[in-house]
């Protein structure tokens, strides 16, 4: 296995007075597709959100290509390469597509609009149009597209098949795989575990603030408790 | 044929919405990016006429100087304020603080207290009588237009609101800074994800809205010849209300309602006395919030 991209060693997110996340270890290597799995509230937005430094760590490390990043501002963090498409998208909807896209890139430029526009169709076509007129799924391509504008080398993505067509999410997750392909590691957060299972490389199950279960993607789909709590079994 | 005192009235009442409307564009500009009413741009307004005049009774430089120094000043008052009282209270930056009633209602008052403390202080160093701006900085020579006798700072209030408003929509659609501008005021949060440091985009919005309320209060220092450390509180009002009427977060409904009141206000004065004029400004704002309550451009415009 190469280098990792992201190491997250033993963190701890506190809200107030509560903890949500008690010390969470993880690493993405570079290239791989790593997915973080769990049912709601189990604090994998606030794990996504401690690593882009929208949240605080209380303690523990972050390190994104071997520089820590913990309680980095968070555009300092996206300036290093360290992109996210967040929980709810997040886009700015009274701002058209391009608008969108253009903030996406920052001081990096437009230079991948062409290669966004090619690996999102839709948007070229909605390119003028308020971004709060778009579809559900073309609202989280133009979410991942608008993540993707600075070249990351790390992109997170936060539940991107939520409230989305069968369908659509099937597109979305090959999507994820052409992203990877070309070079993006991606940390993925998904209650979908069947679609997540099927893209990543090693996945985690979170329970509670804490990872209970990690491993190769193979070996956890085969694994009777997954099978039984994410795959189809009876829910808990 | 139209009387030409109305129309005289009308002219008068265009200059005064003009003015208006710059102090309402600085004030529209910052409550659509924090949704705060910012009680102390009166006061901004009062700084910019007084740094021209402190200016103008120095040096006696060129009118474009004094203008600059305005705009200095400004720009200098917007950061100071936005550290001083909007700083403080916006400990967490995720869009439901930064908008919650919360932010909101202690800014309301910590800008209150700002605006007051610089009034009282302007008193205490300039006294709080009119100090009359020399006469040949007086921006009121006569110009006959067809029946009707306008000044010449009536076309500079129209020429200079006219370029802000062009300026402003220029710097909010083209520019990084508008743009990042813009997503603040649309989804704080999303504006972090794409690397925007929301810190330093809400003091531009201080600092540009500010210089706008500085050039709204020297140019109208230099047309009615006063200046006096209260001078802000009226127009500030006014402003106010014009935002209220345009829908809180429209900066074009906000100058079509400035321009609107400063009409309904000259023209009143034909049927009451001048003292009563301010009652338009007040019965817009009660009519608009009982019956528009989105404000009569609200709603359908984008916000900023």
């Amino acid at each position: 296995m190469s280098a990792p991209v992201l190491t997250i060693e033993n963190l701890h997110v506190t809200m107030g007075p509560q903890e949500i996340l008690h010390g969470i270890d993880l690493t993405v290597a570079e290239g791989a597709i790593v997915a973080v799995l769990g049912s709601n509230g189990v604090g994998k937005t606030t794990l996504m959100r401690a690593v882009s430094g929208v949240y605080r760590a209380s303690r523990g490390g972050i390190a994104f290509r071997g520089q820590p990043i913990a309680n980095l501002p968070a555009h300092r963090i996206v300036k290093l390469g360290l992109s996210q498409a967040p929980e709810g998208r997040q886009i700015f909807s009274n701002m058209s597509v391009r608008e969108n896209l253009v903030l996406g890139g920052g001081d990096v430029g437009l230079g991948e609009l062409d290669r966004m526009l090619d690996m999102f169709p839709v948007l070229r076509e909605r390119l003028r149009q308020n971004a709060g007129s778009l579809s559900g799924g073309e609202q989280q391509m133009l979410c991942i597209a608008r993540a993707l504008m600075r070249r990351p080398a790390l992109l997170l993505l936060d539940e991107p098949s939520l409230g989305l067509a069968p369908m659509v999410v099937a597109q979305i997750f090959n999507l994820v795989q052409r992203i990877r392909d070309e070079g993006v590691s991606i940390l993925l957060v998904e209650q979908n575990a069947r679609a997540a299972l099927r893209v990543a490389d090693h996945a985690a199950v979170m329970e509670d603030g804490r990872i209970v279960l990690a491993g190769p993607a193979a070996q956890l789909r085969d694994d009777p408790r997954i099978a039984e709590a994410y795959l189809g079994g009876h829910t808990h | 044929m139209i009387d030409p005192y109305y129309l005289q009235q009308l002219a008068i009442g265009l200059s005064l919405g003009m003015t208006y409307a710059l102090m309402a564009i600085g004030f529209t500009l910052i409550f659509g990016v924090l949704n705060v009413v910012n009680f102390a741009h009166g006061e901004v307004y009062t700084l910019g006429a007084f740094a021209g005049l402190v200016l103008i009774s120095a040096t006696a430089p060129p009118v474009f100087a004094v203008i600059f120094a305005a705009l200095a000043i400004g720009a200098l008052a917007g950061f100071s304020l936005e550290r001083v009282a909007f700083k403080p209270f916006r400990r967490f930056t995720d869009e439901a603080s930064l908008k919650s009633r919360a932010m909101r209602e202690s800014t309301l008052l910590s800008s209150l207290a700002v605006s007051i403390v610089v009034r009282e202080a302007l008193e205490i160093v300039f006294g709080s009588q009119m100090r009359s701006v020399p006469f040949e900085y007086l921006i009121n020579t006569p110009v006959r237009v067809g029946p009707v006798i306008l000044v010449t700072g009536d076309f500079i209030i129209f020429g200079v609101a006219a370029a802000m408003l062009a300026g402003l929509q220029y710097l909010l659609t083209r520019t990084r800074i508008g743009l990042s501008i813009r997503a603040v005021s649309n989804n704080p949060l999303g504006a972090k994800y794409v690397g925007i440091d929301t810190d330093r985009t809400i003091i531009m919005t201080f600092v540009v809205g500010s210089m706008m309320g500085a050039a709204a209060g020297i140019l109208t220092g230099l047309y009615y010849g006063a200046i006096f450390p209260a001078m802000g509180f009226v127009p500030g009002i006014k402003a106010f209300v014009a935002m209220v009427m345009g829908g809180l977060s429209s900066i074009p409904g906000a100058v079509i309602c400035a321009l609107i009141l400063g009409i309904s206000e000259s023209m009143a004065t034909t049927f009451v006395s001048s003292g009563w004029s301010d009652m338009v400004a007040y019965g817009f704002l009660i009519l608009t919030l009982i019956f528009f309550p989105n404000g009569l451009f609200g709603a359908r415009r984008e916000r900023v």
